[in-house]
């Protein structure tokens, strides 16, 4: 590799969100808070103000502002990646400007966007905000966002400038990104954005990796990157699988609004992302429950103690591995608790399950017995089994939708059923629901599985998930009160609207 | 030289299988007549709507052969000739030209896609081998790319092309081609959605899937347009909207035999993989009856509908196992209320008390055991936001078909949830009662109820003042 240039970015690199307090103001303590996270984690740079960041919902004070933060919590232990680019070529260099004056090491500026300038005007857009500084310039391609992308050739010219020493490819576009190797490798440094993609791109060759999920798992992003650069790709490969799906809710899901949400979880204090992004948009309620999911089972969220007292001073104790700040630490009133969990994917796969939890000797429990003894034709309640064996707590599954054929039955009572019985033995396993209460909770879920549903595997799976989602739902009394209020007014129910 | 004159109505016809080896040729004869007799000014058999990416060669011409035999001479036939190769291109506008067709319909190549020089050598070599008007067809949504304006105005020059069909809907294209070589070809429209405006900027017709199921509306249409009739053919094109978005959006061929079918025109199947259930999901096919009801297409579906308010609202809770007598012991809050009118008419009877009282246990039981036709569902404002008090949403009149379900579980089921959420906000709803009450409502929906919308606010309001009603009393009585 020659390396003439006087900065080569490299490494694993987290793409900072920006926390805002609940006034969507800059939170300058929570932001010192998240540097030294990952500070502290062994990130290789950080990079403040990109497309995480937020950066187009933000004044210009604002930007240089948390640019100067950061820069002052790294305190030069590791250096600082400012984003400076914007749509126009003037914002783009003032920026870049002030990030030179405040002690950047480099830039990572953003091909224009909104207006879709051509190959010649993106060129001299980058010739012109590279001459105006001395800083090192690392170009930034993410189509996605911009609705433009930089062309290799151009990308091959502008590689002859001095300070300009990189270049993030956030497109995911593998092909895209070979040519980037077969034109400029070795001259400039070849950073791959895309967190789906990380580990193919560092054993095709990238330098390092620029991610939004590394704001939440740098640890494990710093190990796929230095096993690939020891050339064991087997457990990178591994690793990579590990993630997957988290890494797919950020990159598909809302990005830093995703990432948000799973720092609140692991208790970081982050803030929620401004307007227009919101939970329950792109980043669904049900990618939120996933996340969590695939956080805890990362070791990602602390543990945390719950007593669940069934009657007044009829207390179990509990330790709960997928605790978020949200959990309330004691739980009370039995006597009927509810759940409502929507999973998909799949068009005629989803899955919606309505729980009911209580106690054996509370309605739910005397319900269970009523059915039992009056079953009706087309929804007929069974107990759920797990492995061949009837499952405590005491579950009764009821079917939403009358069935009517043997495959409906299957798809209810054999691919459905695994899925809700496997979620009730992960949630006693994960504590919430406790070994000691077993024998006297009790459980009706209602399952919905759509008439011409067709695909048994994902039946199972979206039933797992929608059932492990109602469990925690009904505990934690989810979504809490403020949850709704906040979240009714922009509500959208799918089957609302004529088609 | 020019000499068919591409313009009018015509039905891009569906085509009758008997089974997966041949055509249903009775059935085919029978459709034909039936366009013919509406007022087609001609028809298209082996179209994109004909399924003809799913047949052999020689069901294409004898299918073609069919439809000349049946139309005998009444009304032009334009056979759709078109395939991913040229060779096989020429073999069938070949046939179709001996057959005795006015003209033929050629799709762009499609899967391998050649780009623009070989998109123009396709249909260049195809002119040098036939001498049957040939109409060039663009539809991106099926081969992938646009037939470039550029490669149609080089081969606009070649006489025997005499049209383009255009079934992108994207009009930007078709204004285009009007603008560049509407002189020399005749642009039809091929998207059901955009024949207003096609016919209004310059288009000579149009070839169309949903032409098979409402023929005479879109002839109606193309005459007052002709005319100058703006007025009375965008009062066509809105009625028949929805329904061309159907025809469109969700498969094509498959609604359209679905909806020949509510028409008494049994048509068949489509073939493997298109089935219904799929791109046409059950309750948009419920949506596409009502559609046709409301044209006049189809008979309107005997609907039992009586909504028996002679029970007193304290006895409307039994089936749930809550008698009057628990209502009065344990003092929980009853109220009716309606809102609307006519068809979208919603009506309320709303229980409400503490989760350890009887409403937890019938609450619980209709969750448990549900009476097939009236199964409960929980308040939500959409999935993964259910709302508190926890309320379960009964329906008042049994559920028959797909759409009844997607009706009550969509705008019933949000208007709800939306009500209850938004009671809580403006205190209707005690604060004490958000944790520890729970709501049932049984909700009488007319299972004919065609609007949305209407429905989502009568049963938002219905809900409102019901607890308005309920919670007021039981304030008073507290």
């Amino acid at each position: 590799m020659t390396q003439k240039k006087k900065f080569w970015p490299r490494g694993v690199i987290p793409a900072l969100v920006t926390p805002f307090t609940k006034k969507y103001e800059i939170d300058e303590k929570a932001l010192r808070r998240l540097v030294d996270f990952v500070v502290e984690n062994g990130v290789t740079s950080v990079v403040p103000c990109g497309t995480t960041g937020e950066f187009s919902s933000m004044t210009i004070e604002e930007r240089k502002r948390i640019v100067e933060i950061t820069i002052d919590q790294v305190n030069g232990k590791i250096p600082v990646i400012a984003g400076t680019g914007d749509a126009g070529t003037k914002a783009a260099i003032e920026f870049t400007k002030h990030a030179d004056d405040v002690g950047a090491d480099a830039a990572l500026v953003v091909s224009p966007f909104y207006l879709k300038p051509t190959d010649k005007e993106i060129f001299e857009h980058y010739k012109k905000v590279a001459e105006a500084v001395d800083l090192p310039i690392i170009l930034y391609n993410i189509p996605q966002v911009t609705g433009i992308e930089i062309p290799w050739w151009v990308v091959e010219a502008l590689a002859e400038i001095d300070n300009v020493v990189g270049i993030k490819d956030s497109s995911g576009n593998m092909p895209y990104m070979m040519a980037l190797f077969e034109k400029v490798f070795g001259k400039i440094s070849i950073i791959c954005g895309h967190d789906e993609i990380a580990m193919a791109a560092l054993a095709a060759g990238a330098d390092g990796l620029i991610l939004a999920s590394a704001n939440l798992i740098p640890d494990i992003w710093l190990q796929i990157y230095n096993l690939v650069k020891k050339g064991n790709f087997e457990e990178a490969q591994a690793l990579q699988r590990k993630i997957q799906t988290l890494v797919r809710i950020v990159t598909r899901q809302g990005g830093g609004l995703a990432v948000k949400a799973g720092l609140n979880m692991m208790g970081l204090e982050i803030g929620t992302p401004r307007r227009p992004l919101i939970t329950g948009g792109i980043f669904r309620y049900e990618d939120e429950d996933l996340m969590r999911l695939h956080l805890e089972w990362l070791g990602k969220l602390k543990k945390k103690p719950l007593q669940l007292e069934f009657k007044p001073k009829v207390v179990v104790k509990s330790e709960f591995s997928g605790a978020i700040p949200q959990t309330p630490s004691r739980i009370s009133d039995f006597s009927l608790k509810v759940g409502e969990a929507f999973a998909s994917p799949g068009t005629a796969d989803v899955a919606h399950i309505d729980l009911l939890l209580g106690l054996m000797d509370g309605p739910v429990g005397k319900v269970i017995e009523d059915t039992l003894a009056n079953p009706r034709d087309g929804h007929e309640p069974v107990l759920v089994k797990f492995e061949g064996r009837e499952v405590k707590p005491k579950t009764l599954l009821t079917p939403t939708v009358t069935v009517r054929s043997e495959q409906q039955a299957e798809l209810v009572y054999v691919y459905a059923m695994s899925g809700v019985g496997k979620a009730i033995a992960d949630s006693i396993n994960d504590g919430l629901l406790p070994k000691d209460a077993l024998d006297e909770l009790v459980m009706i879920a209602n399952v919905f599985v759509h008439p011409t549903a067709s695909n048994p595997k994902r039946v199972n799976i979206n039933n797992y998930k929608a059932m492990r989602f109602a469990i925690r739902r009904a505990i934690e009394a989810r979504p809490t009160q403020e949850e709704i209020l906040e979240r009714k007014a922009s509500a959208r129910h799918p089957f609302r609207y004529e088609p | 030289m020019k000499k068919f004159n591409l313009e009018g109505i015509y039905p891009a016809l569906v085509t009758p299988f008997k089974n997966d080896t041949d055509i249903d040729e009775k059935l085919l004869r029978h459709l034909v007549n039936f366009v013919i007799e509406e007022g087609v000014t001609g028809v298209v058999p082996c179209g994109t709507t004909g399924e003809f990416v799913y047949m052999s060669r020689e069901e294409r011409k004898k299918t073609v052969e069919i439809v000349i035999d049946e139309v005998e001479g009444r009304v032009p036939v334009i056979a759709g000739t078109g395939a991913s190769s040229t060779l096989e291109t020429i073999e069938l506008t070949r046939h179709a030209e001996k057959a005795g067709a006015d003209a033929v319909l050629v799709v762009s190549p499609y899967y391998l896609r050649p780009a623009d020089k070989g998109d123009f050598q396709h249909f260049y070599e195809l002119t040098q081998a036939t001498t049957i008007p040939i109409v060039l067809y663009n539809i991106p949504q099926c081969t992938g790319s646009f037939l470039s304006r550029e490669v149609v105005e080089d081969l606009a020059q070649i006489g025997n092309i005499v049209g383009l069909k255009d079934s992108s809907g994207h009009l930007p294209y078709m204004l285009e081609l009007l603008q560049t070589i509407g002189d020399k070809i005749n642009i039809v429209c091929g998207h059901d959605e955009v024949v207003l405006p096609a016919l209004a900027a310059g288009a000579k017709g149009a070839i169309l899937a949903s032409a098979n199921v409402i023929p005479d509306i879109w002839v109606k249409l193309y005459e007052a347009a002709k005319k100058g009739n703006m007025q009375k053919a965008k009062e066509l094109q809105m009625n028949a909207q929805k329904l061309a978005r159907i025809f469109v959006r969700h498969g094509g061929a498959v609604p359209v035999k679905a909806a020949l079918k509510m028409r008494g025109l049994d048509m068949g199947k489509t073939r493997r993989p298109l089935a219904s259930g799929g791109v046409l999901t059950l309750e948009v096919k419920e949506e596409m009856r009502m559609e046709l009801e409301k044209l006049g297409k189809t008979k309107p579906m005997q609907i039992n509908a009586v909504f028996e308010l002679s029970e007193a609202l304290e006895e409307r809770f039994k089936d749930l196992g809550i008698i009057s007598q628990d209502i009065k012991r344990f003092k929980l809050a009853t109220a009716e209320a309606s809102a609307g009118e006519g068809i979208e008419k919603t009506h309320i009877s709303l229980l409400s008390g503490p989760k350890s009282s009887p409403v937890g246990y019938g609450w619980a039981k209709a969750v448990a055991n549900p009476e097939p036709g009236c199964e409960a569902l929980t308040a939500i404002v959409e999935p993964n936001l259910a709302v508190k008090p926890i309320t379960l949403i009964v329906p008042a009149v049994k559920i028959e078909s797909m759409r009844q379900a997607s009706i009550i579980y969509g705008p019933v089921q949000s208007a709800v949830g939306k009500a209850i959420a938004d009671a809580v906000e403006e205190k209707i709803i005690p604060e004490e009662a958000v944790e520890t009450f729970a709501v049932i409502v049984k909700v009488f929906v007319h299972p004919a109820v065609v609007t949305r919308r209407l429905l989502y606010m009568n049963t938002y309001d219905g809900v409102k003042l019901a607890l308005l009603k309920a919670f007021g009393l039981w304030r008073k009585r507290k």
